[in-house]
């Protein structure tokens, strides 16, 4: 059992995947276990806008883990490759699932945290965005902690494989591609929480999905939000 | 005089289970450790917290005196419980991936220890809360001092958790602590009116509210 090897032994897990050996079940069965439990802790991420938006949550956060994972493991196994650290590509992949698969266990055991905030939270409307904001900062908090803690999983496996400082700027470079993109993939997979404005209705994707990015929307909409409020 | 104690023989009755929990908190973990049951020792200190949580309950009751020190008796040990229910399979993961091998026996032992050692606190802090809850005026002043109780029993069920789970690492005791305590706000928050109940209002008010503005509007 996946779940059972990632919670009580993931060194061995990781043992085995730097071996090299039946990587293809692993790198399977971890997927499995990444779509199982963040699918359940997505049904709870939407559940504040009722069954649809939790039904749609359920396949969307899997998709953004999975999707963090098919667009960055290519960058992740050119810099081990430059680096002299020796991985093969599938090796990478494995690892990389590795570090998610932990990540999806650890929100999933937080689903009934969620959970009872979004059942005490009230319904949404113009008049309680501050119970969204609430929400919105709870659930960005969980999954930003379980993927922090995912990673060093990752860094366990990972900083036998060469010299301490190599290794590390590997590391931290991994994890700055996760998280760079991540960002994004959640971003362009909006909404999750649901909007309480009236403009946006729940949809799986917004017509605008790809349109802008993130970062830019930080840079111009949040920052200056901030300073303005500072200067008034 | 030798004062240890044979492990496979469990403390006699409720008030010796609780006894050993505070002077030998990890008494339950070598029982558990040598393969004892542990489920009579679960019963028993479930059964201890429970009366420390209701007297708790009733004492902070007295701040408005009559039907309410019942109410706040039956919702004080709901608050606990509901409160570790919701953490406990958090609890588990976050000390498996620390590396702790919970057994079923060692993690029962480490929830209704964590427990027990909570409503041993409160039920030491009692006679002072009660003091100031006959005595205090300012809804204001008995919330912050009911704050102030609660994280101190926080803190002793945190060195408990730290003894329990060794391999768990500061911070993560301290986070699992956190999402804790602000479960058990919301679960208050769930159940209020707590302290002071207007005449004529419900026993549970109706409506959804976070914690934070709970706290806001009553303080004010």
């Amino acid at each position: 059992m996946i779940a059972a090897a990632v919670l009580r032994d993931r060194g061995a897990l990781a043992a085995r995947i730097l071996d090299g050996g039946g990587l293809g079940r692993i790198i399977r069965d971890l997927a499995l276990l990444i779509v199982v439990c963040a699918a359940a802790y997505g049904a709870v991420l939407g559940m504040w806008h009722g069954a649809r938006l939790a039904a749609y949550d359920a396949v969307k956060l899997p998709l953004v883990l999975l999707v963090t994972a098919t667009v960055t493991v290519g960058f992740s196994w050119i810099i081990a490759v430059a680096s002299s650290v020796r991985l093969r590509f599938d090796q990478v992949a494995a690892l990389t699932f590795l570090g998610l698969g932990t990540a999806s266990v650890l929100l999933v055991s937080l689903a009934p945290v969620a959970w009872f905030f979004t059942i005490c939270a009230p319904a949404p409307s113009a008049a309680t965005r501050a119970a969204h904001n609430g929400l919105y900062l709870m659930h960005t908090g969980f999954v930003a902690a379980c993927g922090l803690a995912g990673t060093r999983t990752l860094w366990n496996a990972m900083r036998r494989l060469g010299p301490p400082r190599t290794m590390r700027s590997v590391y931290v470079l991994w994890v700055l591609s996760y998280a760079l993109a991540g960002g994004q993939v959640a971003w362009a997979l909006r909404p999750f929480v649901g909007s309480v404005s009236p403009q946006h209705p729940v949809v799986f994707l917004r017509d605008n999905a790809l349109r802008g990015n993130v970062y830019e929307f930080i840079g111009t909409d949040i920052v200056p939000y901030f300073w303005s409020e500072r200067r008034r | 005089m030798d004062r240890s104690i044979d492990v496979r023989r469990g403390a006699d009755g409720v008030l010796g289970s609780m006894d050993e929990l505070l002077r030998r908190p990890q008494a339950g973990f070598e029982r558990a450790a040598a393969g004892v049951p542990v489920g009579g020792w679960a019963v028993r200190v479930g059964a201890g917290s429970l009366a420390c949580c209701v007297l708790y309950g009733g004492a902070a009751g007295f701040f408005a005196g009559g039907l309410q020190i019942g109410l706040a008796a039956i919702k004080a040990p709901l608050v606990i419980a509901w409160s570790a229910l919701i953490c406990v399979p958090s609890l588990y993961v976050f000390g498996l991936l620390a590396g702790a091998p919970f057994t079923r026996a060692r993690f029962v032992v480490t929830i209704v220890g964590f427990v027990g050692m909570l409503a041993l606190v409160l039920i030491g802090l009692l006679p002072i809360e009660w003091l100031f809850s006959v005595s205090t005026r300012s809804l204001t002043f008995a919330i912050w001092l009911h704050l102030l109780l609660w994280a101190v029993a926080l803190g002793f069920g945190v060195r408990f958790l730290r003894a329990a789970i060794p391999e768990m690492p500061a911070s993560g005791a301290l986070l699992w602590l956190v999402l804790f305590c602000a479960v058990s706000f919301q679960v208050a928050t769930l159940m209020r009116p707590l302290l002071w109940r207007a005449p004529g209002a419900p026993v549970v008010e109706r409506g959804k509210l976070f914690f934070v503005e709970h706290f806001r509007t009553s303080v004010e």
